[in-house]
């Protein structure tokens, strides 16, 4: 029996950054991919920036993913941002204190502008 | 180990008998191993005296529980050991017999010579010298030297005085060594059965505060307890509680209690009524006990949110409600213990259903009744009453605390059990509690979607509004997160619990697994200026839910969380 995902990706490169829009839910069972395409992304030396719009759920460990992948582009230097972050997500980072390590931006036009 | 070549072997030499009695003393006191040292006690004896062959016989009961004089260790040409006589037979039974040394000089002139074993065996017994092992007027056995090796093959009146000096020495030793034998037993038997007796009380249920309603002691009369109490919370609130007393008071009553007890949890956990768990029980028990016994049960279940009680009763003394005015009213059991036979048609006892209104209902068992003072009678279910009208002012546990002490008091015992469900401490609550949901998963990532859309809907359906909807629906999906991650470890085939209902404003999840116990402790929540992946989720359900308590599954395994949210 085949079951529709509950999260999706997409990887775009706009110039020397990557940015991946996740969609759908980042939980228990979702959250492994979501950090293996991160950290693939932060290991190939781009820019990371990360699309939430679409989320409609995360919870702790679709949150450590992002803190994983986080920490791994600090080490390498480079750039790590979150954009879009849809309301039900954002209240899941402030219950983890992360709003405050995380650069946030209201949308992906404004964080590729910054980048 | 002594060195043997230390000590004198000339023969019959007299010159230290004093070290051999030592050196036995001392292997007797050091060695677990008695056989070994009776062994080389008489190979030392033999050697020492300078006689051709040796043996120590002990006295022992036989299959047919007779008394029989046995050769336990031997030396010389021939090997004895083995060889049975009745207590009275040949010249080691005359020893022992007239608790006298022995001196034969030629065997074939003495009347209880008895020559079968020396024509078994080709041996030529000529002279024997034998002593008898005595301790404290108990007679163990006695040994046995055959044919002095040097001179005229006779023994000597230095070889006698010599072989009793020892027999009585290694008599004692042997006596000692039994005794601490004997004690080891014991101590090693009593530790048992303390752990037996600590496994068990780990069976009893945690004693909750007020205003919890329930309140149970037990104090077993040996370290181990054929009597037992219990209670459970179902998840809609109920809660079913029991006290049983298993006939007989050993180790095997213990057993059955414990297997009573478990089939009790298993067989409530779903709601069923009184009268049918216990016509449940009967019949599980019936397909396994030991013929000849039995168990006696009184089962009840509380509804806090109606104040009544539902009671049921197999062969147990009277269940006791005292109500709001001090009147006294008594349930008797409706049924035969259980264990003996199917129970009488319709194969339960009757129940029956009483409103607390504030008053109390007691169910113990007849250790209670029957404890008795010096010079007095059995206290009885009336001494009972009037006990606990004198202590009705304590609150449920001290009041049950008071009355065990005062029966223990009144000395020699059987094992006290009692239950308490005060209806003082459990106001009826006007709460309506209105079951939402009920789910049992493998408890694997990917049933999670599931749960989450299916506690969403259970939430609505509750009226709670989208932002309080999700925070539940967070709050369980982490709850089992931390199920599968530390209670399972990501075993497969583990299986978790989710029931939902709505008590009033209020929302209660109760999210139970069947893990090893898990110490919440180890699933605190991490500082939060420590930014790194994981160990976020309990700290998310403490931050999400307006209560979050981890309720003691016990017995058996498994970890169970109540989480309460206010309805917004």
């Amino acid at each position: 029996m085949t079951r529709e995902s509950r999260m999706t990706h997409e990887i775009r490169h706009v110039d020397a950054t990557a940015v991946v829009s996740l969609r759908g839910e980042v939980d228990l069972e979702h959250s492994p991919a979501a950090r293996e395409v991160l950290l693939s992304c932060v290991r190939s030396g781009r820019s990371l920036i990360v699309d939430l719009s679409g989320v409609e759920y995360i919870d702790s460990s679709g949150i450590a993913s992002l803190v994983e992948a986080f920490q791994e582009s600090r080490k390498r230097g480079s750039r790590f941002s979150l954009a879009a972050v849809s309301p039900s997500a954002l209240r899941v980072f402030e219950l983890a204190r992360l709003d405050r390590v995380f650069t946030l931006h209201p949308s992906l036009e404004e964080a590729l502008a910054d980048g | 180990m002594s060195d043997r070549a230390a000590l004198p072997t000339e023969p019959g030499a007299l010159a230290d008998p004093l070290a051999l009695v030592a050196e036995l003393s001392g292997a007797f006191a050091s060695t677990g191993d008695v056989e070994a040292t009776i062994q080389r006690a008489v190979e030392r004896i033999t050697e020492h005296v300078g006689a051709e062959g040796g043996a120590l016989f002990l006295f022992e009961e036989g299959a047919d529980g007779a008394r029989e004089l046995v050769c336990r260790a031997s030396t010389g040409p021939v090997r004895i050991t083995g060889l049975r006589l009745s207590p009275t037979q040949g010249i080691v039974g005359r020893c022992c017999e007239s608790e006298r040394l022995q001196h034969v000089r030629d065997v074939r002139d003495d009347p209880n010579w008895e020559p079968a074993v020396d024509a078994e065996t080709g041996f030529t017994t000529r002279s024997i010298l034998c002593a008898p092992l005595i301790v404290q007027d108990e007679r163990l056995g006695a040994i046995e030297l055959v044919n002095k090796q040097s001179g005229d093959g006779l023994f000597a009146p230095g070889d006698a005085r010599l072989l009793e000096a020892l027999a009585s020495s290694a008599a004692l030793a042997l006596h000692d060594a039994r005794i601490t034998a004997r004690l080891l037993e014991r101590e090693l038997l009593e530790r048992e059965v303390q752990v037996a007796g600590e496994i068990q009380r780990s069976m009893l249920p945690v004693a909750r505060p007020a205003p919890f309603p329930l309140a149970g002691v037990n104090v077993p009369a040996r370290g181990v307890s054929g009597d037992f109490y219990d209670w459970l919370e179902l998840p809609d609130g109920r809660i079913v509680f029991c006290v049983g007393d298993v006939s007989g008071k050993g180790i095997d009553a213990a057993i059955l209690m414990a297997k009573t007890a478990s089939l009790f949890r298993c067989i409530a956990r779903d709601g069923t009524d009184p009268g049918p768990i216990l016509g449940r029980l009967n019949d599980e028990i019936l397909e396994t006990v030991t013929r000849g016994m039995f168990v006696t049960l009184a089962v009840g279940r509380l509804d806090p949110g109606h104040g009544t009680v539902r009671l049921a009763a197999a062969g147990h003394p009277p269940t006791l409600v005292r109500d709001a005015d001090g009147r006294w009213h008594e349930i008797p059991s409706g049924a035969p213990p259980l264990g003996i036979g199917p129970l009488p048609e319709p194969g339960q006892p009757p129940e029956v259903e009483l409103s607390l209104a504030g008053g109390s209902v007691y169910l113990f068992t007849d250790g209670v009744t029957e404890s008795q003072g010096p010079g007095e009678g059995m206290l009885g279910v009336e001494g009972l009453r009037h006990a606990i009208d004198e202590r009705i002012a304590l609150p449920a546990r001290a009041r049950l605390d008071a009355l065990v002490a005062s029966l223990r008091a009144r000395g020699p015992r059987d094992d006290l059990t009692l239950l308490v469900v005060d209806g003082a401490s459990a106001p009826p609550e006007q709460a309506d509690v209105v079951p939402l949901l009920s789910l049992r998963f493998a408890a694997r990532p990917e049933r999670l979607g599931e749960v989450r859309d299916a506690v969403a809907e259970a939430c609505r359906t509750a009226g709670c509004q989208e932002p309080c909807t999700r925070d539940v629906v967070l709050a369980v999906d982490e709850a089992c997160q931390n199920v599968i991650r530390h209670a399972y470890r990501g075993d497969p085939d583990g299986e978790i619990e989710v029931e939902m209902s709505r008590d009033g404003e209020r929302l209660v999840i109760y999210l139970r697994d069947f893990a090893p116990r898990v110490d919440p402790e180890a699933i605190r929540p991490r500082k939060l200026d420590d930014v790194r992946p994981g160990g976020l989720g309990t700290h998310f359900i403490q931050e999400l839910m307006d209560e979050e308590t981890y309720l003691d599954a016990s017995p058996g395994p498994g970890n169970l969380l109540r989480m309460v949210k206010r309805i917004g």
